[in-house]
């Protein structure tokens, strides 16, 4: 599928900022069923990108900007080609030993209730690692519902698992809590999703999770919609949790009344075959 | 257009590339070969040079030993070496003719003239002088062609195709280069040879063109790990692995956006060109050995070749 993606994130302060330091996650790598025909990204003000990887084999893009700022706009914009595998993703880049991957943050720990649900799911599914997943996605599922703006990127797993609510960022992060608690690598996945019914401009874009699989590889579930990530999904920053794979991270010195809009927008494209 | 006409194109492509890459493997093979034997013990520069031009056994079927005129002979000149200069010159000359139309003036004239000034030139009276002057025809031939390629010609199938040629040819003969080396080109802790070691990473770069962008990118002294790096992974190289298959994943979607479908050449070159993007050179050193890595791409590569001739040239 030949995806093409254009992210809108806006900031308004209402008093002029000094300066901002912004760290970006916006530009996707490939793998092999994924490959960047072209991406850019512009910042309004005037200032350098310094490119550079993280840790775990990211995209990374900084900046700095002085003020005095009345607002600050980052648009990252490309054309993605995607095939569907299954969710299995090979031929990343791939930098850190996989038992990272098993370490717990903030944003993951897991509560008994979560733990139970991974044990049952893991004994009622048989010895193959595949329906484990599923039948954990699928408990997650039936103990959560999908709500918009009641919770934020600030919400731990064990909030959201008690709360019973959630949106992708928190299903992740459940399923990823899990996925660890019975020994299997687990982690974030910040990208893009495209899906037919979608409006123009929405406001998000979307979190899936990758697990270690034997034999497979690392395997991608996306845990809101219970399925394996197909050809719909443009995969961009990896990390432990959300913060670790986040689009944007970044601070300002001075100003108040800040107010940030985000507009996505992910279409096909003239498609090839 | 013609499956003939694009076929065609994309071995007058690769022809013309594989004269460049044979000019410049004699010529670093004979600047090695000024090396005292002092220094360089009792080496032969000419198996080497022949294996990289990938000719090694065709050569060994017409002489018993390895010296430096019959195999400079052989490299350059020889109507029994398919990939003789001269040969690969003589096939792209009759290619371009062949879809003349295809091609602008100033392509068919830089063929043409290469053609008619080059086939006079034969392995018999070949002082060093003439070898020299005659490389480096060669080369400004090949540039020519290139240059008046890239200024000229209309960016459509048929540029994409003559393009994919070239990179396709590129990346076989930078890895067959760095092959051929791979017992200089040791991982980081290895302990490090003499001088001559040094002449023969100077030769490696030299035969690529690379010996200066090597200094621009890693600001010291030659580190055989790093050369690795520099003609697999950095993209910014244009004779590195890396670059060709950038470009023969771009032409390729050219070519799939202007038919409007793709296949399993697209893909191929995909994911070659997203595991060279993702890989690092410490890993390739570490889990299958720089020689085992260039053995599967060069594999891999020819593979693609016929993957492209499959999807769009029968």
């Amino acid at each position: 599928m030949r995806l093409k993606i254009r992210h809108e994130t806006s900031y308004v302060y209402g008093t002029p900022a000094t300066r901002a330091i912004q760290i970006l996650r916006l530009t996707p790598r490939g793998h092999d069923s994924q490959f960047v025909v072209n991406w850019r990204i512009d910042v309004d003000q005037d200032c350098r990108l310094d490119a550079s990887r993280d840790p775990f084999g990211n995209a990374v893009q900084s900046f700095t900007v002085e003020g005095p700022l009345d607002g600050l706009t980052i648009v990252a914009e490309g054309v993605v080609e995607t095939q569907d595998n299954s969710g299995i993703v090979h031929g990343q880049a791939e930098r850190l030993p996989l038992p990272v991957y098993l370490r717990d943050t903030p944003l993951t720990r897991a509560s008994p209730g979560i733990r139970a649900l991974a044990e049952q799911a893991s004994a009622a599914a048989g010895p193959d690692t595949l329906p484990i997943l599923y039948a954990i996605m699928n408990g997650i599922r039936d103990r959560l519902d999908f709500i918009v703006n009641v919770t934020d990127s600030g919400t731990t797993a064990i909030d959201a698992f008690s709360h019973g609510h959630g949106v992708c960022q928190d299903f992740s992060h459940i399923f990823i809590a899990a996925a660890r608690h019975i020994g299997l690598p687990a982690r974030y996945v910040s990208g893009y999703l495209f899906h037919t019914e979608m409006l123009d401009g929405q406001a998000a874009g979307h979190a899936w999770a990758e697990v270690l699989v034997d034999d497979l590889g690392w395997v991608a579930f996306d845990p809101a919609n219970g399925i394996a990530a197909t050809d719909s999904y443009v995969r961009v920053a990896v990390g432990l949790d959300y913060l670790g794979a986040a689009p944007i991270r970044g601070t300002r010195y001075g100003g108040a009344d800040e107010t940030m809009e985000v507009k996505i927008m992910v279409n096909e494209t003239a498609r090839a075959g | 257009m013609l499956s003939r006409t694009a076929d065609t194109l994309f071995w007058l492509g690769r022809y013309v590339e594989r004269a460049d890459n044979t000019a410049r493997i004699i010529d670093a093979a004979n600047r090695l070969a000024t090396v005292p034997d002092s220094l360089a013990g009792e080496t032969s520069e000419w198996e080497p040079a022949l294996a990289a031009a990938g000719v090694l056994s065709g050569y060994t079927e017409h002489h018993d030993e390895v010296d430096r005129d019959p195999a400079i002979d052989y490299l350059a000149f020889s109507p029994d070496n398919f990939s003789s200069i001269k040969n690969c010159l003589g096939t792209a000359r009759n290619n371009a003719r062949a879809v003349r139309t295809a091609l602008t003036a100033e392509m068919w004239e830089a063929i043409n003239e290469a053609w008619q000034e080059l086939k006079r030139y034969d392995g018999a009276r070949m002082d060093r002088q003439t070898l020299n002057t005659f490389l480096s025809r060669v080369k400004e031939a090949c540039l020519r062609f290139d240059g008046s390629a890239y200024r000229t010609m209309l960016r459509h199938d048929a540029y994409w195709f003559l393009r994919l040629g070239f990179y396709l040819e590129r990346a076989d003969s930078t890895a067959r280069i760095l092959d051929v080396k791979y017992h200089v080109l040791l991982p980081e802790d290895a302990q490090v040879g003499g001088g001559l070691d040094y002449f023969q990473w100077t030769s490696i770069l030299r035969s690529v063109s690379a010996l200066t962008a090597y200094r621009w990118v890693y600001h010291e002294s030659l580190k055989p790990w790093l050369i690795a790096d520099l003609l697999v992974l950095n993209a910014k190289m244009p004779r590195s692995l890396a670059s060709c298959y950038e470009n023969l994943a771009t032409f390729l979607d050219h070519l799939s956006l202007a038919y409007g479908r793709q296949g399993p050449a697209q893909r191929q070159a995909r994911s070659t060109m997203t595991r060279l993007q993702n890989a690092q050179i410490s890993e390739i050193f570490q889990n299958k050995g720089l020689h085992e890595f260039l053995t599967e791409f060069i594999d891999e590569n020819a593979r693609l070749g016929e993957t492209i001739s499959k999807q769009y040239l029968t």
